[in-house]
């Protein structure tokens, strides 16, 4: 699978010169250590975790805890609010912008990747295409589009004083990726 | 003097504002090429062409589309025709769900409606949210850039401002200022019952808005409130979804060198929300106002139609030289060459007709636009209607469409001004110009020639058997004021075994009165020049002025095309006219032996016509380089000097101003000579530059071995 390891590399080249902190983990047990290390070297204390079916096998709640961290709880917009991490999924990456791609119509995945200021997305490497057209055209062949979809290329910026780039105006000032890989594909290269 | 240029006049006294904007377009020339790598512009640019196009031409049943399909996925769509239409229906909608506060993400069109202040009027808490608008709404300021509202303010004004109306402390330092901004925004956000945003694209197909955003503002805008309008103009429409992908592909890289922008929200109709009290809300009210306001009466506009393609990255205010200078004050709501014309359509032609005269003309913006809109072409036209509507000012009555196709009347007058010139010139320069003073103020502009190249023509180098005759058209600024062009024009060809033909019959180009928006007088020049260049049979006609080029080459057809009897005559005149530099680069090989060694350092710089309409400006410099002189590059590029012809006369403060960049980016290559291709330039540049400004047509001739032709 040279053609993946290829989109992988030029992805994580295009996310990390936006900002962007990129990871990779080969299994579940490797995606559960890394969100563990992550949580516990940002230092967070309290975390949203979006739901997802991507997500539920990793049983991340369990992960968030033995980082020392807590779930946040109440309303969604109360969680998204008291976060200072959110934990989203992701469908797809376009690796020539450096994109993430993610239907967003769920509430909690909408706040939760938009308020707390650090924001780790999770995405599985399968999920990777080569540019924007091959990520519509994935949206187009499955039917309707969905009520709101996010494109996410690194963490928020603004440069509206006097042009000086600076990261984490309204939306996160952190996007962390894990990209989650499939271990046989890559053995065998 | 006139309303705009005391405007024009304050405006460049504001030197922040030109400060900014030159140290960002220099910067964004280099950067948007490079997020263009591995990308072709002209292939996708031609491609949001095509969508736009068809866009354009299929306006009211896409516009009919999008309410179906936008409806269906449970969205509100409302057609405001006018601005007052869109107001009045978010100003109910407000009062109806008993709404007081509301939180705006970017958008050029509420501005365009003057939304805010009708809002706030209603009693209403409008903030907005994107940082530069914030900034500009905090002071009360109208935004200076589409893209960069607030570009023209420096960071310890902006510490101020926050100190003022904030009444909180902070260091004017950028990033603790960007974190006291999403505090004090973070707040108004999660309080807000509606959200009002823009729209970048509004796909036809699906019912979908695209919004682009960097700071994440767009993404809460139309979260958290539970209530979301978007105001979007009908030209932001495209037929299908995946046309969203050439204009996310150059949206971003046009407007600020940027590969995408941060968020890219693409919403199809009504999602879920939680409102500000902890209820959730299954389906939130998603109110989309499709708005005209002018843009079917654009659509039905067979010239000004082209407009309606625009995606507004900006692009052509960034490279814009009078833009640069003047930022906000060049247009209205809608700054710069685009918005001249949009200010036309959207708010009043009166207000359009008097800023369409700051455009000088230079056509750069036409390079960089998103959706190759020929934007000088179409101020070329809307400077036409108003002087088909309110005619020209009276001097430029009489000296363009009065004195200029006389041209015996003409060519005397200007031989009496060479004679009255005379009190004014001091060591062969005009220091101080009568009713002009302005245009000699600091410098010495060449007087008018006291023997034109006219009656010069007899004294010039003849080959012994020439090998072909070549018409030369002259133009008035080589042949009243720099003759010495004309000279070594023939200098050079005479060594290269060409006879040159100055048909007496030739008079002004006529660029000055088409210039002005006088196409009768244009016309009239025309063909004056046909029958005067026609009557000789010859290998070529050349001129050294590119802008007489363009005249001959291009807008002779194009002004006489529906006329029978002239219009084979300019189809051959215009396969024959060509260029000095181009003419003599393609047949190098005839002169390079006749040449000594050029040694001289060299910057060559680029005029407008040269470089952008005939696209030629690679060959003087592969003429000077091959004769030997040592290539300096100018950093930056691309500037333009300033000139613009009659542009000089009505606005000499901001030709000055543009003039004074150009001249530091020639003394900062550091060559002792300038060389050009353009008598306009010359004339520009020449009368400040302490080193040498020539032709490239006088830096060969000097170098000839053989000063008198073999």
């Amino acid at each position: 699978m040279a053609e993946r390891e290829e989109l992988i590399s030029a992805f994580s080249a295009q996310a990390q010169a936006l900002g962007a902190e990129v990871y990779r983990a080969s299994s579940p047990e490797e995606a559960r250590a890394l969100v563990k290390r992550l949580i516990e070297a940002t230092g967070v204390r309290r975390v949203a975790l979006a739901s997802s079916p991507l997500l539920a096998p990793l049983n991340l709640a369990l992960v968030i805890e033995a980082a020392g961290a807590e779930l946040v709880k109440g309303s969604l917009r109360e969680q998204a609010e008291q976060a200072e991490m959110g934990i989203t999924a992701f469908e797809l990456a376009v690796a020539e912008t450096g994109t993430l791609v993610q239907d967003a119509t769920e509430l909690d995945t909408r706040l939760f990747s938009m308020l707390p200021p650090i924001h780790l997305a999770l995405i599985p490497v399968k999920g990777l295409v080569a540019n924007l057209e091959e990520a519509l055209n994935y949206w187009l062949a499955k039917g309707e589009i969905p009520g709101y979809m996010a494109f996410i290329s690194g963490p928020s910026r603004t440069a509206d004083i006097e042009r000086v780039l600076t990261i984490g105006v309204h939306g996160p000032g952190r996007l962390l990726i894990v990209l989650l890989g499939e271990e046989e594909a890559e053995l065998n290269d | 003097m006139t309303r705009l240029r005391e405007e024009v006049k304050k405006a460049l006294s504001c030197k922040r504002v030109s400060w900014a904007l030159t140290r960002f377009a220099d910067n964004y020339v280099v950067a948007r090429e490079k997020a263009y790598a591995g990308k072709d512009f002209a292939v996708l640019r031609q491609r949001v062409a095509q969508i736009k196009e068809e866009t354009i031409a299929r306006l009211e049943e896409l516009a009919e589309q999008f309410v179906r399909e936008a409806t269906r996925r449970g969205a509100v769509v409302y057609r405001a025709a006018s601005a007052e239409e869109a107001r009045a229906y978010i100003a109910d909608l407000a009062r109806a769900k008993g709404i007081k506060t509301v939180v705006k993400s970017k958008s050029m069109a509420t501005e365009e409606i003057h939304l805010n202040r009708f809002l706030q009027e209603q009693g209403l808490e409008v903030v907005e949210t994107d940082l530069g608008e914030w900034i500009i709404q905090l002071s009360g300021q109208r935004p200076s850039h589409l893209v960069m509202p607030a570009i023209h303010m420096s960071r310890q004004e902006v510490a101020e401002l926050f100190r003022r109306q904030i009444g909180v402390e902070v260091e004017p330092e950028i990033s603790q200022m960007v974190q006291l901004a999403r505090r004090e925004l973070r707040k108004k956000f999660l309080s807000a019952w509606m959200g009002i945003s823009g729209a970048n694209v509004a796909v036809a197909e699906t019912g979908t808005v695209a919004i682009l955003t960097n700071e994440g503002n767009g993404r809460l805008t139309t979260t958290l409130p539970p209530v979301h309008v978007v105001v979007v103009g009908l030209e932001k429409l495209v037929p299908r979804l995946a046309d969203i992908v050439p204009i996310l592909e150059v949206l971003p890289r046009n407007a600020t060198a940027q590969i995408l922008t941060s968020y890219v929200t693409l919403i199809t109709g009504s999602v879920p929300a939680v409102d500000p009290e902890g209820n959730y809300l299954p389906q939130k009210e998603l109110h989309i106002i499709l708005l005209d306001n002018g843009r079917t009466r654009m659509a039905a506009d067979p010239v000004f139609r082209e407009a309606l393609k625009c995606i507004r990255c900006a692009a052509c205010l960034n490279v814009c030289p009078v833009y640069q200078q003047l930022g906000g004050t060049f247009g209205a709501v809608y700054t710069g060459g685009i918005g001249v014309i949009l200010t036309a359509f959207f708010t009043g032609f009166e207000e359009a007709a008097q800023l369409q005269e700051l455009c000088l003309g230079c056509q750069r913006c036409r390079e960089y636009c998103s959706a190759n809109i020929d934007l000088p072409g179409l101020i070329e036209e809307l400077r036409r209607r108003v002087v088909a509507k309110k005619g020209v000012g009276p001097a430029a009555r009489v000296a363009l469409a009065g004195i200029l196709p006389r041209r015996r009347l003409f060519h005397g007058f200007l031989k009496t001004a060479a004679r009255m010139q005379a009190p004014w010139v001091k060591e062969g320069k005009l220091c101080r110009l009568p009713f002009f003073p302005e245009l000699t103020e600091g410098r010495a502009l060449p007087p008018l020639s006291s023997v034109p190249f006219r009656e010069r023509t007899a004294h010039l180098p003849r080959p012994q058997s020439p090998r072909g005759k070549v018409v030369f058209f002259s133009g008035c600024l080589i042949d009243y004021v720099f003759p010495g062009i004309g000279e070594a024009v023939g200098r050079v060809l005479a060594a290269m075994g060409r006879e040159l033909v100055h048909p007496e019959g030739q008079g002004c180009c006529g660029f000055p009165a088409w210039q002005a928006g006088l196409p009768g007088t244009f016309a009239r020049l025309a063909q004056q020049n046909l029958a005067a260049l026609a009557e000789i049979e010859a290998e070529a006609v050349i001129t050294a002025c590119p802008t007489c080029t363009v005249a001959l080459k291009y807008l002779y057809p194009e002004v006489l095309k529906g006329d029978a009897e002239w219009a084979e005559l300019t189809r051959v005149l215009a396969e024959k006219v060509t260029d000095f530099s181009s003419f003599v680069w393609e047949r190098r090989e005839e002169l390079l032996p006749f040449l000594a060694p050029i040694r001289e350092k060299i910057t060559y710089h680029d005029s407008c016509h040269l470089k952008y309409t005939l696209r030629a400006s690679c060959f003087p410099r592969e003429l000077l380089l091959a004769g030997g002189a040592e290539l300096k590059e100018m950093e930056p590029a691309e500037l333009c000097c300033g000139f613009g012809g009659s542009f000089t006369l009505k606005f000499p403060e901001l030709s000055r101003a543009i003039l004074e960049r150009k001249l530091q980016a020639i003394e900062g290559s550091g060559a002792e000579t300038v060389a050009l291709d353009c008598p306009g330039c010359l004339w520009q540049i020449g009368s400040v530059f302490s080193g040498k400004t020539k032709h490239t047509a006088e830096i060969l001739a000097a170098s000839l071995k053989y000063p008198q032709a073999p």
